[in-house]
């Protein structure tokens, strides 16, 4: 045995060192990176979800859209349709597709044919039909969508030829195409779905995927890792990356251990109090990028007393922003006063900032009717995420802060996936979450935050479905004309504050920590990120 | 005589099993929620399904029947769903149970090679420098929280010099197949060209929780062979051999070792449920993917089906593992027998 | 009796003076009582002698460094934490609950282990073989594994974790002592005192208790050692105390997130523990070896 180690050693000098002398060593390891992601996904399609963790894990890496955004500027290029045009009255769109896009070829997996205009029209009409065979399969919970209320919207989506899709609207929407070069717009393989049907196993569409992205799907251990290998017939040519590992590591100290000690290559969201820490030291990076999100408290608008907005408004002026802050973000944040962020085109310069005043508070909350103040929970997400890098600890202070008027808060978390899902039965009080957005249109705040569609679908952490706010936010895609959608979008803004369904704390920049070694992870501003353009050096 | 003795421990055993299998059971009913959401692991029952599920699994019929369904489920391996996953159960527990086990038996051999030696030195030379010291490092090592020490050794080796891995039992990046769910054997049975890297890596991995784990059992070890060996030199039936004329190391070797390690067979049932039971903690720090962790994950995610099933599990292996040891050790030691 | 005295005094002192004798000659048994005896003040005094209020968050001194270092302040000897919250206070009052809780555990345990133990020792038959059984069983199961099963019914929390502790601990007190009964009813001192025409209770009361309680010290003291630990792993694994409570187990936890910027957050409560746990396997070996030697000789 000793001696079996003895011979492992020679040839790298070491045992202790790894690194950097394995002539054995094949390709896929070699080349191969890790990323430490913050939790695991929920599902392989990105139709199903939400959550910017799963969003991460599986939209860049294994599928493509018809159209993308330039991380940049925000406009749109195209994708897996190489054109597009619009009718006059603005209802109708026509894409066509990129010629030869190549689906993966797995173990599980065979492709006949490259991508047609019969992919796209199964990836909408699942969503879209509510008779389509796929679309109960698993649920019929496509939050994304119905929070941007694709059902009423999207009328048609049609094949008219083999590379040509036609789109028909109800009415116009300033915002479709934005929505359309989102990461859960992915396209996925009708081949697939139909072979799966024939199995009598539908329901791996989600769980074992088949896409055209940059990686194909090699196994998921849950709670463990995601392994991915590269698709060598991608149609943006092949990665440098052979394979692509997503360790899933929620525990925040853990993750930055495994990046000093390059088990690691990329880490996801170092806390921000590490980041002095990591650019003091030689053989890691910190990457940064400003994000379009938002991170806010938000009160079950259904549940007494948090229907009465004397009550919101007493518990908004309690809140001591500036002290979390400086506490939880480190200072790497904007306080927020509205829920969309200060880049944002449509964003209320002028609005008055919500102030810190205790007193006022109190008198707010005696004039509800709630003098000695009450007993409430505060839900504080168990994961680290962009726009609240620590919800527990922010609790703890928002707690000190409510028994200063008297009330009684106690903070409750528990596992993130039975978390989302009490959420999404609005079992909660209040809650300390946020949002990152997926396109650069206003719109993308607004709509799936608070909503009535949303406050349907679940997403809506206020649970709040003000007829007037609809409204607004309706009118405001009927025009494509940018100052009158403005002008709509102010006034949401304002009756946002008014009402106080949440209130919008803070607006982060995305960090992430990598080795020096890897170079071309880009994170997107508007979603996932993508590790296509990735590559490591020896 | 034997007979008897084997037929009253088989009657123990099953007596174990029937206590164990009626607690797990009345936990469906002992758990907030639905007993029908709890048995199953259906998270999501629609109204059509539910009288079926309710004949299914006898709910509509006396406790004692319900009882006797859930016994035949369990010995048909149906488990009920995870509410987390909505996977069966018992599936996970297959695919996470041997991680555990390889870590414990690692750690097991770990605390019999150090500890045993030890012990004797430290009962033979008791009074030397480097007896005391043992002693005393014991003494040291019994006392320290386990989750502490794992993190002290996880700041020095992982953190400040970089030689040792922090998770896991592998780099990620090695695409070894599962075929037994052990690693080590795993990677020898698979057809990977980088098997002696692999190997090595996993030993890397290995080497912190198996050291983190092997502590406590190691000082029991050494206190237990250091006073039993103490026990068996006061006998009379050395200084006979003594006075016989046998050297020092022969007597020690003759008389003194074999009756000083018979009670130490007892031991490995003993320091195997309290390593299981260590074995959780140590899973948790260093994201060792076995039962420990996923039970404990379970606890906090109020995954009713998923303890119900894991508790079932580790309470039968601690309890069957004892027993057997038991049973050893009567074998190799005919006084047992007559208790 | 070596040697003629002309007095007998030596001989006659009482059991606990010639204990108390046997143990002050081992210095570290000594060490370990005085360690006790501060963790048993710092128990009591807590809540009276923190420098700060435990749960004060102060904005303005967040992950304030140690004294001793350059950056700390005298009024934090041990810094603050990412709260704002003194080190130092939380520490002392942390004693409150990890220390402080295994001694009512432990206590609890001790009093139900003895009547139960009580009962089983003096029962005879059918009864006292299945309670046999059934005690071995659950003797087998470590404390731990016990008491995540039983917060696993009950749900996290630190009451529940007291429950816990207390039933798991029961097992082993109930076993020894029932065999230290049994042990004791042997003797011919007891069969003496029972032809006298003592009832069972007075048989317990006056013959068995005063010979066993020492024999109860040194299980006390063993299942102390577990419960701190107990306590503190199932504080640090989240199934015990919750944060924002001080515990020694939850504040390892809690400071995980600092491993970087505060290792000393990391170090200072595990030291506590270990040093607790020491002490009372210190004195615990102590009484145990001055048992052994007073009645060598």
């Amino acid at each position: 045995m000793i001696r079996a180690l003895l011979s492992l050693m020679v040839p790298c000098g070491s045992v202790l060192i790894l690194s950097a002398c394995q002539p054995d060593i094949p390709e896929t390891i070699q080349q191969g990176m890790v990323y430490c992601a913050e939790g695991s996904p929920e599902s392989f399609n990105p139709q199903r979800v939400t959550s910017g963790t799963t969003i991460d894990a599986i939209s860049q890496q294994l599928y493509d859209r018809l159209l993308d955004i330039d991380p940049a500027t925000g406009e749109l290029l195209p994708a897996l349709a190489t054109q597009w045009r619009l009718s006059q009255d603005g209802k109708t769109y026509w894409f066509t597709l990129r010629p030869d896009v190549q689906f993966h070829h797995t173990a599980f997996f065979s492709p006949s044919r490259a991508l047609n205009a019969t992919d796209v029209t199964f990836t909408f009409n699942r969503i879209l039909q509510i008779d389509h065979p796929y679309h109960a399969i698993g649920g019929t919970n496509y939050p994304y969508f119905q929070s941007v209320d694709w059902g009423s919207l999207v009328k048609a989506v049609i094949a008219e030829n083999n590379t040509t899709v036609r789109f028909e609207l109800a009415r116009p929407d300033s915002s479709f195409l934005s929505n359309l070069a989102t990461d859960f717009a992915s396209i996925l393989s009708a081949e697939y779905a139909q072979s799966l049907m024939q199995l009598g196993t539908p329901e791996l569409l989600d769980l074992r995927p088949i896409g055209t992205g940059p990686f194909f799907f090699k196994e998921y251990k849950k709670d463990q890792f995601i392994r991915y290998y590269r698709h060598p017939e991608y149609w943006r040519g092949k990665t440098e990356l052979t394979q692509l590992v997503f360790d899933l590591v929620p525990d925040n100290a853990k993750r930055m251990a495994k990046l000093l000690t390059h088990e690691c290559d990329v880490v996801a969201y170092p806390r921000n109090a590490e980041l002095k820490l990591i650019t003091e030291r030689p053989d890691v990076e910190v990457q940064s990028q400003t994000s379009m999100n938002v991170g806010f408290w938000a009160f079950n608008t259904k549940k007494p007393p948090f229907d009465n907005v004397l009550v919101r408004k007493a518990l908004a002026y309690a809140i001591n922003k500036d002290a979390i802050l400086d506490a939880v973000y480190f200072g790497y944040a904007d306080k927020a006063k509205t829920l969309l962020p200060p880049t944002s085109w449509a964003f209320y310069h002028d609005l008055a900032e919500q102030q810190y005043d205790p007193v006022k508070a109190k008198e707010l909350l005696a004039q509800a009717g709630y003098p000695q103040g009450f007993r409430m929970d505060i839900w504080a997400m168990p994961v680290q995420r962009l726009y609240n890098p620590n919800a527990l600890k922010m609790a703890e202070l928002m707690q000190a802060d409510l028994a200063k008027i008297g009330v009684r808060a106690s903070v409750v978390s528990f596992e993130w996936n039975s978390f989302r899902r009490k959420l999404s039965e609005y079992e909660h009080d209040s809650v300390l979450i946020g949002w990152a957005a997926d396109n650069a249109d206003p719109d993308n705040f607004f709509r799936p935050l608070l909503s009535c569609s949303a406050a349907e679908s679940g997403s809506n952490r206020a649970n709040w479905c003000d007829p007037n706010f609809d409204n607004l936010i309706n009118q405001a895609l009927l025009t494509a004309d940018i100052k009158q959608r403005r002008s709509f979008y102010l006034t949401a803004q304002l009756y946002i504050d008014e009402q106080m369904p949440l209130v919008s704390i803070a607006h982060s920049k995305r960090f992430q920590a990598k080795s020096i070694k890897v170079t071309g992870v880009t994170i997107n501003p508007y979603g996932g990120i993508s590790m296509a353009a990735a590559r490591k050096s020896l | 005589m034997m007979l008897h003795y084997f037929l009253r421990r088989c009657f123990l055993i099953g007596f174990v099993f029937v206590a164990l299998t009626i607690l797990a059971f009345s936990l469906s009913y002992l758990f907030p929620g639905e007993v029908l959401t709890n048995i199953s692991g259906l998270t999501d029952i629609k109204p059509e399904q539910r009288q079926s599920l309710i004949e299914y699994y006898a709910l509509d019929q006396s406790l004692l029947q319900q009882y006797i369904a859930y016994l035949n489920r369990i010995l048909d391996g149906e488990w009920g769903l995870s509410f987390s996953s909505q996977q069966p159960v018992l599936s996970e527990i297959v695919a996470v149970f041997p991680a555990t086990i390889e870590l414990a038996s690692y750690a097991l051999l770990l605390s019999f090679v150090l500890g045993i030696p030890l012990g004797l030195f430290a009962a033979v030379k008791a009074d030397s420098f480097l007896g005391r010291l043992i002693s005393g490092i014991t003494l040291v090592a019994y006392s320290i929280p386990i989750f502490w020490w794992a993190l002290l050794l996880i700041m020095l080796f992982s953190l400040t010099l970089a030689v040792l891995p922090t998770a896991g039992r592998i780099s990620v990046l090695f695409d070894i197949p599962t075929t037994t769910g052990f690693m080590l054997p795993d990677i020898w049975l698979s057809d990977i060209s980088y098997k002696s890297e692999a190997t090595l890596d996993a030993l890397r991995h290995l080497l912190l929780p198996a050291v983190v784990l092997a502590t406590f059992p190691t000082t029991v070890m050494i206190r237990f062979t250091r006073d039993s060996m103490l026990a068996v030199l006061e006998q009379s039936y050395i200084k006979t051999a003594r006075a016989k004329g046998l050297s020092r190391a022969q007597v020690l070797y003759h008389h003194g070792l074999r009756n000083a390690l018979l009670p130490v067979i007892r031991q490995i049932g003993l320091q195997f449920s309290t390593l299981i039971t260590l074995a959780m903690i140590t899973e948790v720090i260093f994201s060792w993917p076995g039962i420990g962790q996923w039970l404990l994950d379970s606890i906090y995610q109020r995954n009713y089906p998923a303890i119900q099933g894991g508790l079932l599990v580790v309470s039968c292996l601690v309890i069957v593992v004892n027993m057997l040891t038991e049973i050893l050790h009567t074998l190799f030691n005919p006084l047992a027998r007559k208790a | 009796m070596k040697k003629f005295r002309l007095y007998f005094e030596e001989q006659n002192r009482g059991p606990l003076t010639q204990l108390w004798q046997q143990f002050q000659r081992q210095h570290a048994a000594v060490f370990g009582l005085i360690m006790f005896s501060f963790f048993l003040l710092l128990t009591i005094l807590a809540p009276v002698i923190t420098p700060h209020n435990p749960y004060l968050q102060n904005p303005d001194l967040l992950l304030l460094a140690p004294s001793w270092s350059d950056q700390g302040l005298v009024q934090y000897p041990f810094g603050t934490d990412d709260l704002g919250r003194d080190l130092m206070s939380r520490l002392m009052k942390g004693a409150t609950y990890t220390f402080g809780i295994a001694l009512i555990t432990v206590l609890g345990s001790l009093l139900m282990g003895l009547a139960l133990g009580a009962m089983a020792g003096m029962s005879k038959g059918v009864k006292s073989s299945i309670f046999n059984h059934v005690l071995d069983l659950a003797l087998t199961i470590p404390s731990l594994l016990l008491a995540i099963i039983i917060v696993a019914v009950l749900g996290p929390g630190l009451w529940n974790t007291t429950w816990a502790i207390m039933l798991a601990l029961l097992p082993q007190f109930v076993h020894g002592i029932r065999n230290s009964i049994q042990d004791t009813l042997k003797q011919d001192y007891v069969a003496a005192y029972r032809l006298d025409g003592a009832s069972n209770w007075q048989v317990l009361r006056y013959a068995v208790l005063p010979n066993i309680w020492e024999h109860l010290t040194v299980m006390a003291t063993m299942a102390l050692s577990t419960a701190i630990l107990d306590i503190a792993a199932l504080g640090f694994l989240g199934l015990g105390a919750q944060a924002p409570t001080s515990e020694w187990g939850v504040m390892i936890a809690d400071a995980l997130d600092l491993i970087y910027l505060a290792p000393w957050a990391i170090a200072l409560p595990g030291v506590l523990v270990f040093a607790a746990v020491l002490s009372v396997n210190l004195v615990g070996d102590g009484l145990r070896t001055a048992m052994k030697k007073r009645r060598e000789n």
